[in-house]
C-alpha cells in the first residue's frame, strides 16, 4: 500500500508537470492526501482531471464570470479557500458545471474552518453541506464525476437543527444539576454582597 | 541584564550554519537520553560463518517494542558504491514497529536489501543500508581471529566499520506515515527512530566482526575490546539529498535553531556562576581538543576550517585561563568569542557551554518538533502592504541582490532522474532548468516582492492570488518566517559561490555527527555515535560520552 506521504508527493510532482505552480501543486498534494486518508477516491479523481487536461477546464477567477462550464475543481476550491473571507461572497452563486467535485471538497472544508462559514452545494447529482465543525461525511459511492447547473451558497449563519420542544426538554433537564436553595443558603452561599446598589 | 537572542540575520547565514557542532540538543544524544532505560536485546543472530544472514535487535519497555532487522548479504567489491543509485549493499536495515513474525521477516528479506527498489509496509518505520569500510573490516576480523586487538591508530583514523548511505523514514517506499507515530511520547524529538536505527546498526557492526572472526578461527579468536568498540561510531556518507530538506521544512528548521538560540540566551543570562561550572567547561574543552586530532579530512575547505578552529581555541584558552569569575561570566565569554574567533570556533564554544547546563538545555530538546501543517495555510485576508513591509523587514538581505547577474543565478536545483536525488547544476551550460526545484528562495522572494509592488497595496492577498499563483509557495514561506524567524537560510542558494556542504553540515550537526570530512563541496562523510555506550551499557550513559577521550 502506498503511504500518504507517497500519495502527496506523487500528486504534487504530477501537478507540477501539468503547469500548476509549486504553491498550487502543494495544495493539491495535501487535498488528495486528505481524501485518500478519508477513504475517498481522490487519486482516481485527480488522474481523471489530468486525463481531461487542464487546458480543457475553466478556472474560476470571479463569481460573475461568463463561462462557468467545466470548472476545474482545483481552481474552484482554491478560489473559495482564498476569497471566502470576503462578505460579498456570502450569497447563493450559480455555476454551469464542475468536474470531479470531490477534489474541491478539501479546499471548501478548509475555507469553512478558516472563515467560520457554511457552504451548501446544491445540484441534482449531489447535495452537500460543509460547516466549520469537523464532522463531515459523504457516501463515496455517490460522488459524481461532474455536477451541472449547481449552486453554492455561502453563509456565516448557522442554522438551528432542532425543534423548540427538544431544546426546552433538554434545558429543563440541565436545570436538574442545580441545587434548590433555602433562604439561609441563599444568604450564606452568595459570593457577592446582597446589595449591589453602590 | 537583558540578553537577547542572537538575531536571525546573524545566525542564519550559511557560513555560520555550516559551522554548527553537535551539542546536547543533537538528536542522537537525545535518543540515548530518552531510551537509556529501555531494554535493549539481541533477539536473533542468524548469520552464517561468513557473516551473511540476518539479525534482530529489540528495544522495549513495558508498553512498547521496536525491532531492528539487519540483513547482511555478500557484495562483490565492484558493486560497492555509496551512491543513491547503488542497488546492492553489504548490509540493509529496517526498523519494525513491534516484534516481527516469521512471515514479516520473509517479506522483508526479499524487499529490504533492495532498498528503493523494494516495498515495505506501514508496519515498518525506517529503512537504511550500509557498506563496509572494507580495509578496516578485514583488518579487524583478521586481528581478532588471530587473537589480537586491531591497530587502533588505523581504526580511529577511519572511525567506523560500516558507513550508512541513506536513512529513510516518514512514509517513503511504503514506510509508516509520520501521522501514525507522531503522538508517541518516546519519539517526540525529531528523527528519534532514525537515530534508533543507526544506534542499533552500529551495534550490529561490532557483533558481526566478532562473529566472523570467531568462525574464521574458533580456537584463537577474541572479541573486540569494549574500549575500542566504544570509540567507533557508524559512518555516514551524505550527498545533496539533505540540502533541500532544510529549505523545504522551514518551520522545523526554526524549531532546531530556536532551541539552540534559547539555550545560549539562557546561559548568557546567568548572573553568577561558580568554579565548578567553569571547571566543568574547561574539562570538556580539554577533552574535545584531544579528539579534534582524529578529525581527518582531505578537504582543503575543512582542513582550513579545522586549523583555524585549533588556532582560535589556542587563543581562547589563553583568554579563558586569565578570566576570573564575574557577573554574567558566560555572556562575557560569548562576546569575546564572537568578536575574536571565526564561526567554527564560536559555534564550538557555544556547544561546549551547553554541556555545563543540562537542566537548561535538555528540556529544549523536546521542543524541536513542530506540526508543520499548522503553518501551511495562507491568511489571504492580509493586506498586501503588510506583506510588502514584512518582506522589507525580514528579507532586507535579499532585496539588493541583482538577479540579472549571471553569478547570482548560476546554479539550479533539480531532481535527477538517473541518480534519484537532488542535484545542483550550472544553469547556463546544463539542461533541465525548466524543471528547477523551488529552492531559489531569495530570487523568488524578490520576484514576489516586485509583483506585490505592482498591486494596489490596500488590496488583500486574495486579490493577488486571483492575479497570480506563481509564488504561492513563497508567500507561504514569508508568512511562516513572520511567525518563526529562524526558518529561513539567509543566503542565496543558487549563487555561484554557494557551498552546499554547509547546508549538509547544518543538518548533520543537529543529528549529532562529528568528524566532518567533505569529499567535495557536495557530499560529506561523517561519523555518528563515536564514543557512545555499547548496547548492553546504555542504561549507564550519563550523556557525556561525546567528550570521552579517544585512544
Amino acid at each position: 500500500m502506498q503511504s500518504l506521504y507517497e500519495i502527496e508527493t506523487t500528486v504534487l510532482r504530477s501537478s507540477r508537470t501539468q503547469g500548476l505552480s509549486w504553491g498550487v501543486s502543494e495544495e493539491v498534494g495535501k487535498a488528495i492526501r486528505v481524501l485518500e486518508q478519508s477513504n475517498l477516491a481522490g487519486l482516481e479523481s485527480f488522474k481523471r482531471i489530468i486525463d481531461l487536461g487542464f487546458d480543457n477546464l475553466n478556472k474560476l477567477l470571479e463569481v460573475n464570470q461568463k463561462n462557468t462550464n467545466n470548472l476545474c475543481p482545483i481552481h474552484f476550491g482554491l478560489f473559495f479557500l482564498d476569497q471566502s473571507h470576503k462578505n460579498k461572497l456570502y450569497q447563493t452563486l450559480h455555476f454551469e458545471s464542475l468536474v470531479e467535485p470531490l477534489v474541491s471538497l478539501p479546499f471548501l472544508i478548509k475555507a469553512a474552518k478558516k472563515n467560520l462559514i457554511y457552504f451548501q452545494l446544491d445540484s441534482k447529482e449531489l447535495v452537500l453541506n460543509i460547516s466549520p465543525g469537523s464532522l463531515f461525511s459523504i457516501d463515496k459511492n455517490q460522488i459524481p464525476q461532474i455536477i451541472s447547473k449547481f449552486s453554492l451558497t455561502l453563509t456565516t449563519q448557522r442554522e438551528i437543527q432542532f425543534s423548540p420542544k427538544t431544546w426546552d426538554d433538554l434545558y429543563k433537564l440541565s436545570l436538574e444539576t442545580f441545587v434548590d436553595e433555602s433562604e439561609e443558603k441563599r444568604i450564606s452561599g452568595a459570593g457577592a454582597g446582597l446589595t449591589d446598589n453602590d | 541584564m537583558k540578553v537577547d537572542l542572537r538575531k536571525p540575520e546573524f545566525v542564519m547565514k550559511l557560513d555560520r550554519l555550516g559551522s554548527f557542532h553537535q551539542s546536547k540538543l543533537s538528536f542522537l544524544r537525545s535518543f540515548i537520553r530518552e531510551f537509556k532505560d529501555w531494554d535493549f536485546q539481541t533477539k536473533e543472530f542468524n548469520l552464517d560463518n561468513e557473516g551473511y544472514g540476518y539479525a534482530i535487535y529489540t528495544v522495549q519497555n513495558r508498553h512498547k517494542q521496536y525491532s531492528l532487522i539487519c540483513f547482511s548479504n555478500y557484495l562483490d567489491d565492484s558493486d560497492r558504491s555509496d551512491r543513491v543509485i547503488a542497488t546492492k549493499w553489504d548490509a540493509s536495515f529496517v526498523l519494525f514497529d513491534g516484534v516481527p513474525l516469521k512471515k514479516d521477516i520473509e517479506r522483508l528479506q526479499s524487499n529490504v536489501p533492495l532498498q528503493e527498489q523494494g516495498r515495505v509496509s506501514q508496519k515498518e518505520l525506517c529503512l537504511s543500508r550500509a557498506n563496509k569500510s572494507v580495509r578496516i573490516f578485514e583488518h579487524v576480523v583478521n586481528s581478532l581471529s588471530e587473537g589480537k586487538q586491531p591497530d587502533t591508530k588505523l581504526l580511529y583514523d577511519v572511525g567506523y566499520l560500516y558507513r550508512t548511505t541513506a536513512v529513510y523514514g516518514a512514509g517513503k517506499f511504503g514506510l509508516a506515515d509520520r501521522i501514525k507515530i507522531q503522538n508517541r511520547d518516546e519519539i517526540k524529538g525529531p528523527f528519534r527512530l532514525e537515530m534508533m536505527l543507526v544506534y542499533l546498526a552500529r551495534q550490529f557492526t561490532f557483533d558481526i566482526v566478532n562473529h566472523v572472526a570467531h568462525h574464521r578461527c574458533p580456537e584463537k579468536a577474541i572479541t573486540l575490546h569494549d574500549d575500542i568498540a566504544r570509540n567507533l561510531g557508524i559512518g555516514n556518507s551524505t550527498g545533496l539529498g539533505m540540502a533541500p530538506f532544510i529549505v523545504n521544512h522551514p518551520a522545523l528548521l526554526n524549531q532546531w535553531i530556536i532551541a539552540k538560540e534559547s539555550a545560549l540566551k539562557a546561559i548568557r543570562s546567568i548572573a553568577f556562576i561558580n568554579e565548578i561550572e567553569k571547571n566543568s567547561f574547561q574539562n570538556y574543552l580539554t577533552l574535545i581538543q584531544e579528539n579534534i586530532k582524529y578529525w581527518k579530512t582531505d578537504s582543503e575547505y575543512q582542513i582550513k576550517k579545522n586549523n583555524q578552529l585549533l588556532k582560535d581555541l589556542e587563543n581562547f584558552q589563553k583568554y579563558f585561563n586569565n578570566l576570573s569569575l564575574g557577573e554574567y561570566f558566560w555572556n562575557s565569554v560569548y562576546q569575546w568569542v564572537e568578536k575574536n574567533t571565526q564561526a567554527e570556533c564560536c559555534e564550538f564554544i557555544v556547544s561546549l557551554m551547553m554541556e555545563v547546563y543540562p537542566e537548561i538545555v535538555e528540556p529544549l530538546s523536546y521542543e524541536m518538533s513542530i506540526n508543520e501543517e499548522e503553518y501551511f495555510d495562507i491568511d489571504t485576508s492580509r493586506p498586501i502592504y503588510e506583506i510588502s513591509q514584512l518582506i522589507e523587514n525580514q528579507y532586507t538581505w535579499l532585496l539588493n541582490i541583482n538577479f540579472d547577474q549571471k553569478d547570482n543565478i548560476f546554479n539550479f536545483w533539480y531532481y535527477s532522474k538517473n541518480k534519484q536525488e537532488p542535484r545542483l547544476s550550472d544553469r547556463f551550460s546544463e539542461e533541465g532548468a525548466d524543471l528547477e526545484l523551488p529552492l531559489a528562495i531569495a530570487r523568488d522572494i524578490q520576484n514576489l516582492y516586485q509583483e506585490l509592488k505592482l498591486m494596489d497595496l490596500k488590496d488583500d492577498l486574495g486579490a493577488y492570488l486571483i492575479k497570480s499563483q506563481q509564488y504561492r509557495h513563497i508567500l507561504r514561506r514569508v508568512l511562516i518566517c513572520e511567525k518563526l524567524p529562524y526558518s529561513e537560510i539567509q543566503d542565496n542558494t543558487i549563487s555561484k559561490s554557494v557551498i552546499p556542504v554547509d547546508m549538509l553540515r547544518l543538518k548533520l550537526s543537529f543529528f549529532g555527527a562529528t568528524r566532518f570530512d567533505p569529499r567535495s563541496d557536495r557530499w560529506v562523510r561523517i561519523t555518528m555515535y563515536q564514543g557512545a555506550p555499547l548496547m548492553r551499557e546504555i542504561n549507564q550513559s550519563n550523556d557525556s560520552w561525546s567528550y570521552k577521550k579517544i585512544a
